[in-house]
């Protein structure tokens, strides 16, 4: 096994087998490190906790509801808007955070009135929501709290509200991971199949593991309208809280994140018989073929090849107009957990940059398996890392940009490595195809920028020019282009700054004109794929 | 090119561009390697392909996109025979099911749970 040992972590002997170097003619049965298990004392984890994986993660893109955390304060605040997951009610769930105040005396004396009253009292202060979400934190589950009877008693003398409860408390898990396990299994057990959703399409499916950052969800949405596709639930960003109730009427479960959401889509293959049908949806190659077989699930592919040869023909020019300046740049892909697989092979086709390195934070050993077989030969993958590993691999591996939280971001800012927010993005969306050039706009501009450049002067000792400005385009990124590049006309990303609210405004007017044809007519419940039935 | 190499080269493909493989229990592992790679056989030898539950059409997806890149990339499977193509699958899934399930370093594989 092609173990890899950190100068600095020598004192924790346990760290070697969480890195491996994938060397040539290694694969999976020899180059695998050991992932999801609880961190080694002494190491500074960069991971969150199991109460934040199930809130801030996936509970929270939830848009039509109040997310209450039953504990300390510090507990919401610290996790509060960790992630731009908007969405289309004018982000109410970003807005405002919500937590019981739990304090000493309640720990003593239990904090179960405590919770009762703060429930009722925020329904009262947003009278139009009528859904509510509950946390358990680490203080509200050691005391023992059952927040469940406390929600069923609320709801019992309030009924027009529901109230979904999850116990997920910080220490349920090795990590985040922990937390969105738990929240999936919850939700099913306590919420899908109790409400009939209105059909409006004879193809429907979840599109499950999106979490709607900076508007991705908006994007594909927009893309399954487009071929008459219903979208019954978004599990869960920008998902409305009785949708997701309805998941179990679906045809089909399309799967975005297998890390945080492969839990529902296993259950509801096995409860309800829905398959799952796991895809990518960055790059113009994963996404083409992503779309594509949902399509052709649905016998409509005719749909997807329309869309996508608009898409590509549009975008394309742009895509490849980075793609010769970001040639043989140096990676480090260091996200959460699934975006390791979801981007480790493709931005070195599509983008022509080189992945040095692969890390997750929280990713289970199979997230692992998928970035390791996708990035190229040479990669060093890491589990768990610590801050201190993560320098000693940039000054090793001398990455021109990282693509990580923004935690250890602003740790590779301090050794002037540019970085890039996998979680939260920088100018997103980054799905779909203009996404996907707007992904490549962002990290042209972070390699290249001239802010970065003069960043590296130190005013209190540098001599400062002043006779020059700062170095164009032409002088860094297109100083060793061919002649043959040189010549294509054409430049980057042409769209407009912000490329949500037109999508949202099309979306929103979309679903309105469905459910009024849907009250005229009922489509028919089974679809045939044409190749089927030929 | 020896069949050892010919398998490689698709193992390489779906190991890089798919993600069906990587489901995270050995006996799920099975059943997508069964059922896709089964279905992907079928097409490449133009035969019937069973599309009875929605289980089988999901299958059935990843395999028509599975079979018309391997037709596209490589070209040395249009001069195989129906029978010679058969045996390659054979080999591949063999493969597949080593490098993901039964060779597969992952210790979650065998969780009894979810």
């Amino acid at each position: 096994m092609p173990y890899h040992e950190f100068e600095c972590s020598k004192c924790i002997p346990e760290r070697k087998l969480h890195a491996v170097v994938k060397g040539p003619g290694e694969d999976l049965t020899s180059a695998l490190p050991l992932g999801y298990l609880n961190t080694i004392p002494g190491s500074i984890s960069e991971r969150g906790c199991a109460y934040c994986g199930a809130k801030h993660v996936i509970g929270t893109p939830m848009k039509d509801v109040i997310h209450m955390s039953h504990g300390p304060v510090g507990c919401t605040y610290d996790t509060w808007q960790t992630k731009r997951y908007i969405s289309d009610n004018d982000n109410f769930q970003l807005k405002y955070t919500y937590a019981t105040d739990m304090k000493e005396k309640h720990v003593v004396f239990g904090a179960e009135k405590l919770l009762k009253q703060n429930i009722i009292e925020a329904f009262k202060a947003f009278p139009k929501i009528k859904r509510m979400t509950i946390y358990q934190t680490c203080a509200s589950a050691l005391i023992g709290d059952d927040i469940n009877a406390i929600a069923e008693e609320v709801m019992e003398e309030m009924p027009e509200v529901d109230i979904f409860v999850c116990n997920s408390p910080g220490f349920g898990g090795p990590s985040q991971s922990g937390g969105h396990h738990k929240i999936n299994i919850a939700w099913i057990d306590q919420k899908v199949g109790k409400v009939e959703p209105k059909i409006t399409s004879k193809y429907v499916i979840n599109y499950v593991g999106e979490y709607n950052i900076q508007g991705d969800e908006e994007v594909m949405l927009d893309y399954f309208n487009r071929m008459g596709i219903q979208v019954l639930s978004s599990f869960t960003g920008n998902g409305s809280y009785d949708d997701l109730r309805g998941m179990h009427r679906a045809h089909l479960n399309v799967l975005e994140c297998a890390r945080s959401a492969e839990y529902i889509c296993n259950e509801l293959r096995k409860r309800y018989g829905i398959p799952r049908l796991d895809i990518d949806g960055f790059g113009f190659g994963p996404l083409s073929a992503s779309l594509r077989k949902v399509a052709m699930f649905f016998g409509i592919e005719d749909r997807a090849n329309a869309i996508i040869e608009e898409e590509i023909k549009r975008w394309k020019p742009e895509l490849d107009w980075y793609k010769e300046r970001l040639k043989g740049k140096k990676v480090c892909l260091w996200p959460g957990g699934s975006k390791l697989w979801h981007w480790a092979h493709v931005i070195h086709d599509e983008m022509g940059v080189d992945v040095v390195s692969v890390y997750t934070k929280f990713g289970h050993q199979g997230d692992m398996e998928k970035g390791i077989a996708r990035c190229e030969e040479g990669a060093l993958a890491i589990d768990d890392p610590n801050e201190l590993e993560g320098l000693e691999a940039m000054e090793n591996l001398k990455p021109d940009i990282i693509f990580t939280g923004k935690r250890p971001g602003e740790v590779a800012k301090k050794i002037r490595v540019p970085y890039l927010n996998a979680h939260a993005y920088h100018n997103g969306p980054w799905k779909g195809f203009e996404g996907w050039v707007r992904f490549a706009r962002d990290i042209y501009n972070a390699i290249n920028s001239p802010i970065y450049q003069l960043s590296g002067l130190d005013i209190s000792k540098d001599e400062i020019p002043t006779d020059v400005g700062f170095k164009t385009r032409r002088m860094i990124s297109d100083v060793n282009l061919s002649e043959e590049a040189r010549k294509v006309p054409g430049c980057g990303y042409t769209g407009p700054y912000d490329i949500v609210p037109e999508i949202q405004k099309r979306n929103k007017a979309y679903r309105e004109q469905q459910l009024k044809l849907a009250g005229e007519s009922t489509p028919a419940e089974t679809p045939v794929p044409a190749e089927a039935a030929a | 090119m020896e069949t050892k190499d010919k398998i490689e080269q698709l193992v390489d493909y779906i190991m890089k561009k798919c993600l069906w493989q990587f489901h995270s229990r050995s006996w799920d592992r099975k059943n997508q390697n069964e059922g896709i790679l089964t279905k992907t056989s079928q097409l490449l030898c133009d035969e019937h392909v069973e599309l009875e539950t929605p289980q089988d059409r999901c299958y059935w997806v990843d395999a028509v996109v599975l079979a018309r890149e391997f037709r596209a990339r490589y070209p040395w499977l249009t001069s195989m025979s129906k029978d010679e193509i058969k045996a390659l699958m054979k080999g591949l899934h063999e493969r597949m099911d080593y490098l993901t399930v039964t060779g597969s370093l992952n210790k979650e594989l065998t969780d009894p749970l979810y």
